[in-house]
């Protein structure tokens, strides 16, 4: 195994997995940064219009429900392939990196929402009440007590997603796109050079590991235990 | 709108808070509805302190929650401040709710502010500046004794503490009311008196209105001034604290009032009592103890002698009270002579015990 890596081409494959690497960060990075705001507000919005929730709507409730219970569960190589028509018109494009970051911010979005709802939920009734009784108006509630309150495990769960986007950033391959997943499939898997997939795999463990560290740290410093 | 006159002359003529035959009833259908709040009708004077005290279920939370609109009533009318407050659109509601402080039983702080931000935030919801929050503050830190903790988190602190910043919180932007939900339930007997002593300072020397629910009498003993007793949504009675407390009711029910205080034998004790005693067995108050005593010690030249079997004195904000049991024996008509006598100076129950007839 030693010698396999030994004997590697590393003028050839050291920058390949660099390009890789890279432009799997951009994937995740460009899709979260707009899947973020997406799934806050539709997780804000089914926690609030929920049955007793400060915005209770239950038409609206629904529809958001349904939305995100109907999108999230659709398997990302199967939503790639679904979306393409629309990401056509919106993006010019149906195949490469802008393709699947288009496609990634769809099923980020829905599953974020999920997420900052489950956290949302687990914040005390209590302190909402408090400062509903201090004459605080819903919006000012929803950003200056539901989401501090709730900062710390919404760090957690942002972490958690961005670690689902990379798996998901690693299907770009299918419609002509790069990343770590692309690099395997093409440079190790289809050459027959397991010792190349499995630099892909060390560069997906470290990535994960240190955005684990990270939001662990994060939401450590930020709920102070 | 009113002129400036009429509310002027409004303050101290009018109760601050009326109930006029409110119901709350939570859910829809005969048989999955529960009527939280039963045609309760009560007013609460300006300065006063009124206590709601009741078993756990009797619709104590929700009629505290009526109050600043936390809840809505549906029928009756409150109203609250000047406003009816039933009738209010919520966003009308935060104008008055910004002028009634809330204490609660769990706290409810804001776990990811410090104390300094706890106390705060009412402040920067009613639009105070920088500077006049900062000197309210500290203020107000001062008042409950916690000076040294402005910087603390509330996971940081102690139960009675938290509760403290509680207090500091509702009081921040000086409010002309303060509920109070079961403000010392979460807590143990040293830190009630301390978080009861800091709702009495609040009252006497900010003038603040209060309006406490609680199931213990601890509270109602020590701070309240008038209090109802609220069963199955119903207020069952209401009174002076001193009242309320001292008057024994004949009709032989187990009150609140009376399972709370432990002042009267329960059949337990009775059977132990009757152990050792054939006697006559009466409760007498102790409204007037002087009288009561003076009586007793001329229960000799009546031909009766006494022995006191049961009994206890309790203190209230501002005066005592108790009954005492006693098992009286004598010769012939003696004992019965001696009871009337005891009715002349004070109220008088026949203590009845299993099947005793009684006397």
């Amino acid at each position: 195994m030693i010698d396999a890596y030994r004997d590697l081409d590393w003028n050839y494959y050291g920058p390949e997995l660099i390009d890789a690497l890279g432009e799997t960060v951009q994937m995740v990075v460009f899709a979260f940064a707009i899947s973020a705001w997406i799934g806050l507000t539709l997780g804000l919005l089914l926690y609030t219009t929920r049955a007793g929730g400060l915005l209770a709507n239950a038409a609206l409730f629904w529809i958001v429900n349904f939305l995100v219970n109907t999108i999230r569960p659709i398997p990302f190589i199967i939503l790639i392939a679904a979306l393409q028509p629309l990401t056509i018109q919106m993006l010019g494009t149906g195949i490469g990196n802008t393709a699947v970051i288009h496609a990634m911010v769809w099923a980020s979005s829905f599953g974020i929402a999920r997420i900052v709802e489950q956290n949302l939920v687990t914040i005390d009734p209590g302190v909402v009440e408090a400062a509903r009784a201090m004459g605080a108006s819903r919006v000012r509630i929803i950003f200056t007590v539901i989401l501090p309150e709730a900062f710390g495990p919404l760090i957690l769960g942002f972490t958690f997603v961005i670690i689902a986007m990379i798996d998901m950033s690693a299907l770009a391959g299918i419609v002509g796109g790069g990343g770590l997943g692309n690099f395997a499939i093409v440079e190790g898997y289809q050459r027959f050079r397991p010792e190349v997939t499995w630099l892909a795999v060390a560069a997906v463990i470290v990535m994960v590991h240190m955005l684990q560290i990270f939001g662990n740290l994060a939401a450590r410093k930020v709920m102070r235990r | 709108m009113s002129t400036a006159g009429t509310t002027d002359a409004r303050v101290g003529a009018d109760p601050l808070i009326e109930f006029e035959q409110v119901t709350r009833i939570f859910g829809t259908g005969k048989e999955a509805s529960v009527t939280a709040v039963d045609n309760v009708s009560f007013k609460v004077d300006k300065g006063e302190v009124y206590g709601v005290i009741g078993f756990s279920g009797a619709g104590k939370s929700t009629l505290i929650r009526l109050v600043n609109g936390l809840e809505r009533p549906t029928s009756g009318t409150i109203n609250v401040l000047g406003h009816d407050v039933s009738k209010l659109s919520e966003s009308r509601l935060r104008h008055v709710r910004s002028r009634i402080g809330m204490v609660f039983q769990q706290f409810n702080l804001f776990q990811s502010r410090n104390v300094a931000g706890n106390i705060a935030y009412p402040l920067r919801v009613a639009g105070w500046s920088r500077v006049e929050r900062d000197s309210r503050v500290a203020e107000l830190l001062d008042f409950v004794g916690l000076g040294d903790k402005a910087k603390a988190y509330p996971e940081q602190l102690s139960g009675g503490q938290k509760q403290r910043v509680g207090i500091a919180r509702a009081l921040a932007v000086k409010p002309e009311i303060l509920l109070a939900d079961e403000s010392t339930s979460a807590l143990d007997p040293s830190t009630t008196g301390e978080v009861l002593r800091l709702l009495r300072r609040a009252n006497e020397e900010l003038g603040i209105t209060i309006v406490a629910i609680t199931h213990e009498m601890e509270v109602i003993r020590s701070i309240a001034d008038r209090v109802a007793v609220m069963d199955k949504g119903k207020i069952v009675e209401e009174g002076l604290v001193y009242d309320i407390f001292s008057n024994p009711r004949d009709d032989g029910e187990v009150t609140f009032v009376g399972s709370a205080l432990r002042d009267r034998p329960t059949d337990e004790d009775l059977a132990r009592i009757r152990l050792h005693t054939r006697g006559r067995l009466v409760t007498v108050s102790l409204k007037d103890s002087a009288a009561v005593g003076a009586l007793l010690g001329q229960a000799a030249q009546f031909g009766v002698s006494f022995e006191i079997v049961h009994g206890g004195m309790n203190t209230t904000k501002n005066s005592s009270f108790g009954l005492l049991t006693l098992a009286l024996e004598g010769e012939g008509d003696a004992v019965q002579h001696f009871v009337e006598t005891m009715r002349g100076v004070t109220p008088v129950q026949e203590v009845r015990y299993g099947n005793e007839v009684p006397r």
